[in-house]
């Protein structure tokens, strides 16, 4: 598994820093340039280099607000994928340093200065990209949404969010347990997935200290404005943030905080133990699941779980080599089988606006071509099935040993992602 | 000269001889037809479409009209006398001893090509019909109107004209309201419109003629009556064109109009060729590009960028390891691929937009491209060559015209309205996969097939001649294959050359041709560069130093390929060698025994099945009253069946069918599989204790039945002792006789339906088997359904997606174990061999029933034994479906479902 990204200037194509993952050797300035050179060739010649494929790799170029390009490269994944990263990464640098700063471009040293914040997070969304080996911890990163934890107190934790949040006076908060959003408000819902999910990022990495106050941008909501994003630690792994004002001060945030949750540590330890199954304890679920993934589209949240309980799995795949085979699943079955990715519609949608009516007539059939909804998928494999289920938003993604009958995949599916909905403890 | 003479002469009184009932036998009329002629004899039809180079021939002659030959115009007739005086003397006594015998050979085989014989009678009926009188008819001309725009004989003459059958000559129409025309009584609409004022018209240059006309005030028109009967005429070759638009687009070299390929070049459509070794910054601009399309060089739009995908190729090829596929990019804001292929030094790139083919058909396209070209041309840089431009210019400019008219080969190159007039193709799949699509006759019927084509391989003279033949032969055959109507039937050939010839006959239009217009006849010859003749990784056995020829006679929807091999064993070839008349001859013949047989009857029977008994039309399941529309007659045989033999499906009953004297332990197996495939529905298909057991078990089940089949296919013949293949050579046995049982025997025999149930949920699948470049899938279905168009347009769009996925598995399967530490497969991909999706379509046609949805599956497996096979189907969610089942029912290709 190897993957590069890197962004230059569009005008002077200057690097602006790169990152990679993987154990590779960095990529010599002269192959970047010459990445680089073919985009900026191919401008000249009316041509907008979007992306190539190789036998493995998939390359990727992307323009941002004419300012800069961003240049992956990146094994095992789909194009689709390595896209959505990629403009989950220039989110990343807008909501560390704004867009205004980007498409100004005053000082490129400053810039480069004030975006190594941002390495960390770069990093970390690098993991959501899916290669098919299980080489870090994060393999369980999803592109472009945010991860959730299901406690049973869950339900609890909203009731306390919600009077905190009327302490600390602001719309936007979330409690995080290991990074993965437990409970939130309304409108932190209403952010993009993107954001929720660098803000769930931020608050995590490089966690040294028990409370973090950084100034933000949000890319989709406020790309030019800031914020103060605020963290406290409740307990270990148990994180409470927020977006704020001016005001009031992190000082007395903490202190808000803790009298807040003080009388319901408890609550929260035991929330904690739902880690790292993500997924209530209390739920029994068929013995032939090894891992389950559930998505919810509309608000771009996700969460993940391989189940311990499976005892005789010596010959199915390694735990954390499950997670991967559900997420590989999901890009590659899920969104290019039963979604037509968002790409291709908006070209199409592009398209349209361009051309005349004629064309709108002739367009026509292909809208019949398109009328079918995609419901189910599943695919076996030798050591292992994934059966997923799309019902109205939700999507369940199961990976079963290979010793399920295909035909029972269907109904397990079913009763599981029917459980788990109709559940309001956990509040899905 | 002479010998000739004496040829002829001995052939005709071998056929009074042997004549049978009148008829007229094929050998005799051409033989007599030479005698009355001055010409030398033996000079066949197709003789002056031969190129003088080359030696290639490409000859297509079309029902019932005029011929028409291709590369003759400059041609006089002493070249080609010298050239055939030439080639006679060089070629050996071989066939100068089996031409005596000639006679002997057609009126053993008993055959009549009726077509000459009624091509000759249409002459006669011309010359005596009254009706087909000539007029002249003096016009005034509507001088006013201006002398410009399209319509001149609207606007001049006052007539409407379109055209008659075939397409060039005129006919009048009808009468402007207002026209001389048409107060004129000899003019009559039907007529055909034959000249003016002298100069004879066709539909080509009409427009011309007319124009010269400005100033005059009247014109005298000829016209001819038509009146219900065709006119045969045999003109001057070449002054009446009397072929379809296709076949003219397919036979001429012309290249295109210069303002089409501007504008061609404005848009995202283009191939290059270019070196990658020659980069010089002293050379100029454009010296690295070895062939474009289109050109000039300058406008290419692939040329003007190359820059751009030689960094790409090499670059990426360092970073990544792995060869360069294809690029996407937006050019002028249109979404469009390029495609890449490295060969050696040089970079094979293709352009097309995304409205013509998505990626990975771009991906396929290419490769077919190019192994058709290397088919043709041995290597790419011979194709390239200076002397070959041309055709493979023709090549390119159909190609591109098709993506431009949306798949469509008769369109023209119109591109008035940009990217815009450009229909957006569908989803493609089973087209771009390296197989040949194939229809499964009966066993009666293969059995000819077999036989007919089995007989031309073997090339076995002896019996012709009283005397032993001591010398080489000129040609030995490698392999040859039937097409009907675009379907394979049989072949014979290892499956990279059918699978190369088949992307031959695709790119050079002959299998749309065969598909869509009868021919008369159709000769084509070219020296060919098979995929199982070049030099091999592993040197097994020793190649032959030879040359390979491709032969492909057609008549009819028919068509038959043929490779041949001219050394090794057989004389040593003649450089650029023309084909000889005697091996066309005896390639005709087979087809024309073919044909005799009925047996394009009972393929076409197969293929206007429509939709069969294999796949339904997918209905809304609440709409009970259609349903049982189609699947009444079916489903109500299928019980009746399933009644009288037992109460299990239909799949045992067949197997207790065929397998009387099978031995009993392959019948058991086959029994408990279906029987336990049945009773679990939806078996699971991958578990790894049982799945594996279970994969084998219908191979050997498969293999046993096969066997079986033949078995008692022999025993049937046995019994009743005279549809046995040996009625070549034996001459006990009318070949309309055969026909008549062969048609009569096969006539309740259907394809087997092959999902399980009562009423047939099962809407489209193919079984693709790269091994044997075999494709199976149910014909065309020709019934309109927009819901049907949509499923299918589906069901093709995922199973490119599950094809490529599937490829993850083959590959890592022959991977060493080194490679597979190094590779950045994806692991998790490694190992799939199922994959399903299941989509739900709303009812289109019909508004009240919009709210029922249709749910259908798509599925696609891999199976390893015995050899790798994919196989995708398309069926309704009603009831569940076994993918092990299925393949195993395909495989077996007939149930004799007779009453």
């Amino acid at each position: 598994m190897s993957a590069y990204i890197f962004c230059v200037d569009s005008g002077s194509g200057l690097p602006i820093f790169s990152r990679k993952k993987g154990n590779i050797e960095t990529l010599p300035f002269s192959v970047k340039g010459s990445l680089n050179g073919v985009h900026m060739y191919g401008k000249s010649m009316k041509m907008e280099l979007l992306n190539t494929i190789t036998e493995d790799y998939c390359v990727s170029w992307k323009e941002f607000e004419e300012s800069v390009v961003l240049i992956g490269i990146s094994s095992g994944c789909t194009q689709e994928v390595l896209n959505n990263l990629m403009t989950s990464i220039f989110s990343c640098m807008v909501l560390i340093v704004g867009i205004n700063e980007i498409r100004s471009q005053r000082n490129i040293d400053r810039l480069k200065r004030e975006l190594k914040i941002c390495y960390p997070l770069v990093d970390r969304l690098l993991d959501s990209l899916d290669c098919g080996s299980p080489t870090t911890k994060y393999n369980s990163d999803i592109v472009g949404m945010v991860e959730c934890i299901l406690c049973t107190e869950n339900h609890l934790m909203q009731i306390l969010l919600e009077s905190y949040m009327e302490y600390v006076d602001s719309l936007y908060s979330c409690i995080l347990i290991h990074g993965k959003i437990a409970a939130a408000t309304e409108s932190w819902w209403s952010l993009h997935p993107d954001e929720m999910k660098l803000l769930s990022l931020l608050a995590t990495s490089e966690n040294v200290t028990t409370s973090k106050d950084i100034p933000i941008f949000l890319p989709y909501k406020s790309p030019t404005m800031a914020f103060r994003f605020v963290t406290c630690t409740l307990i270990p792994d148990v994180q409470i943030c927020s977006l704020c004002g001016p005001t009031p001060s992190l000082l007395e945030i903490e202190h808000l905080a803790t009298q807040c949750f003080k009388s319901s540590t408890e609550t929260l330890t035991a929330a904690v133990q739902t880690h790292p199954r993500n997924f209530p304890l209390m739920y029994q679920i068929d013995e032939g699941i090894l891992g389950v993934l559930l998505i919810k589209r509309s608000s771009g949240k996700y969460m993940i779980s391989k189940n311990p309980q499976q005892n005789s799995v010596k010959k199915s795949a390694s735990n954390s080599h499950r997670l991967d085979i559900l997420r590989t699943f999901y890009y590659q079955a899920v969104l290019s089988l039963l979604f037509i990715d968002g790409n291709k519609a908006d070209n199409e949608k592009e398209i349209n606006k361009k051309t005349d009516k004629k064309s709108k007539i002739q367009k026509e059939p292909t809208d019949v071509a398109n009328s079918y909804v995609g419901k189910e998928t599943y695919w076996c494999s030798e050591y292992h099935k994934c059966h997923a289920l799309v019902i109205h938003d939700n999507i369940l993604c199961v990976l079963f040993n290979s010793n399920i009958p295909t035909y029972a995949m269907r109904m397990i599916t079913q009763k599981t992602l029917n459980a788990i909905i109709s559940d309001k403890q956990i509040g899905w | 000269m002479n010998e000739t003479r004496q040829f002829s002469d001995h052939s005709l009184c071998k056929n009074e001889n042997n004549e049978v009932s009148g008829d007229e036998d094929w050998s005799e009329s051409s033989y007599d037809s030479s005698c009355n002629s001055d010409s030398d004899s033996s000079i066949p039809d197709w003789d002056s479409s031969v190129d003088e180079k080359t030696g290639q021939v490409l000859y297509i002659e079309c029902h019932p009209f005029v011929t028409q030959t291709i590369r003759d115009d400059k041609k006089d007739k002493e070249k080609i006398f010298s050239r055939n005086q030439s080639r006679r003397s060089t070629r050996g006594k071989f066939l100068q001893l089996l031409r005596r015998k000639e006679v002997k050979r057609y009126s053993k085989r008993n055959i009549k090509i009726l077509d000459s014989e009624s091509h000759n009678t249409n002459k006669v009926k011309f010359q005596d019909f009254q009706e087909g009188e000539e007029r002249e008819v003096t016009l005034k001309v509507l001088n006013e109107h201006v002398l410009r725009g399209n319509n001149l004989v609207e606007t001049l003459l006052g007539i409407n004209v379109s055209t008659l059958s075939d397409g060039m000559r005129l006919m009048v129409a009808g009468f402007l309201h207002d026209s001389y025309a048409k107060y004129e009584r000899n003019i009559k609409i039907g007529d055909w419109l034959k000249s003016v004022n002298g100069l004879e018209v066709n539909l080509q240059n009409i427009n011309t003629v007319l124009q010269q006309l400005s100033g005059k005030n009247e014109v005298l028109i000829k016209l001819q009556r038509v009146a219900g009967v065709e006119v045969t005429k045999d003109p001057p070759i070449n002054i009446l064109n009397n072929q379809s638009a296709f076949v003219r687009q397919l036979t001429s070299f012309t290249t295109e109009e210069d303002e089409n390929l501007q504008e061609l070049c404005k848009l995202p459509f283009g191939f290059a060729y270019i070196a990658t070794d020659k980069l010089d910054e002293m050379g100029t601009e454009y010296q690295d590009i070895i062939y474009c399309y289109p050109r000039p060089v300058q406008k290419n739009t692939l040329c003007n960028s190359k820059g751009i995908f030689l960094t790409l190729s090499h670059l990426l090829q360092d970073i990544t390891k792995s060869a360069t596929k294809l690029t996407s990019l937006f050019f002028d804001k249109i979404l469009c691929h390029i495609t890449y292929a490295q060969f050696e030094k040089n970079l094979f790139l293709l352009m097309l937009p995304e409205m013509c083919a998505k990626p990975e058909e771009l991906e396929a396209i290419a490769a077919e491209i190019s192994r058709m070209l290397i088919f043709t041309y041995d290597t790419l840089e011979n194709c390239f060559k200076n002397e070959e431009i041309q055709h493979v210019d023709h090549i390119f400019s159909m190609f591109f015209k098709r993506m431009i008219n949306g798949g469509q080969w008769t369109g023209e190159l119109k591109l008035q309205d940009g990217i815009s007039g450009i229909p957006i193709s569908d989803y493609m799949f089973e087209d771009t996969l390296p197989a040949v699509c194939t229809l499964n006759l009966p066993n009666e019927a293969v059995i000819q097939i077999e036989d007919a084509l089995t007989e031309l391989e073997a090339c076995d003279y002896r019996e012709w001649n009283e005397e032993p033949l001591d010398c080489q032969r000129i040609f030995t055959v490698l392999g040859s294959a039937w097409y009907h109507s675009g379907y394979l039937l049989a072949s014979h050939l290892t499956y990279e050359d059918l699978v190369d010839i088949h992307f031959f006959c695709k790119y050079q239009g002959i299998l749309h041709l065969s598909k869509t217009e009868p021919v008369k006849t159709l000769i084509l010859w070219r020296e060919c560069f098979p995929t199982s003749c070049r030099a091999l990784t592993v040197p097994i056995y020793k190649l032959p130093e030879a040359r390979r020829y491709l032969l492909i006679v057609g008549s009819g929807k028919d068509l038959l390929v043929v490779i041949m091999e001219a050394g090794g064993s057989t004389e040593f070839p003649e450089v650029n060698a023309a084909p000889d008349p005697f091996y066309v001859e005896e390639a005709q013949a087979t087809l024309a025994h073919l044909q005799d047989l009925g047996l394009p009857e009972l393929a076409d029977r197969f293929i206007e099945m429509n939709p069969g008994p294999q796949v339904t039309i997918p209905v809304a399941s609440s709409n009970k009253k259609k349903l049982d529309v189609l699947n009444f007659s079916m489903s109500a045989k299928q019980a009746q069946f399933r009644d009288s033999a037992t109460k299990k499906p239909e799949v045992t009953s067949i197997l207790k069918r065929r397998s009387n004297d099978q031995s009993q332990t392959i019948y058991t197996s086959t029994y408990s599989l279906s029987e336990d495939t049945y009773d679990v529905h939806s078996e699971d298909s991958g578990s790894q204790g049982c799945g594996s057991e279970l994969s084998d078990d219908p191979v050997a089940g498969r293999n046993g039945d096969k066997k079986n089949k033949y078995d008692s296919a022999s025993d049937e013949s046995g019994n009743e002792g005279n549809c046995d293949g040996s009625q070549m050579s034996t001459n006990s046995f009318d070949i309309t006789e055969i026909k008549q049982m062969l048609l009569t025997e096969t006539e309740d025999v259907r394809p087997i339906q092959i999902a399980s149930g009562t009423v047939n949920v099962l809407y489209h699948y193919v079984q693709f088997d790269k091994l044997e470049g075999i494709l199976l899938s149910p014909p065309e279905c020709k019934i309109e359904s927009p819901v049907r168009e949509s499923v299918i347009s589906n069901f093709r769009r995922c199973c490119q997606h599950i094809h490529k996925i599937f490829q993850n598995t083959i590959r890592f399967k022959d991977m060493s174990s080194q490679e597979m530490s190094k590779s950045m497969i994806n692991k998790s991909l490694i190992a799939i061999k199922e994959y399903g999706a299941m989509f739900e379509c709303s009812v289109l046609e019909d508004k009240e029933l919009k709210k029922n949805k249709i749910l259908y599956w798509v599925v696609g497996r891999l199976f390893f034994n015995p050899h790798i096979r994919e196989m995708y189907v398309c069926y309704n969610d009603a009831i569940p479906q076994n993918m092990i089942e299925l393949a195993f029912k395909l495989n077996m290709g007939f149930c004799e479902s007779r009453q």
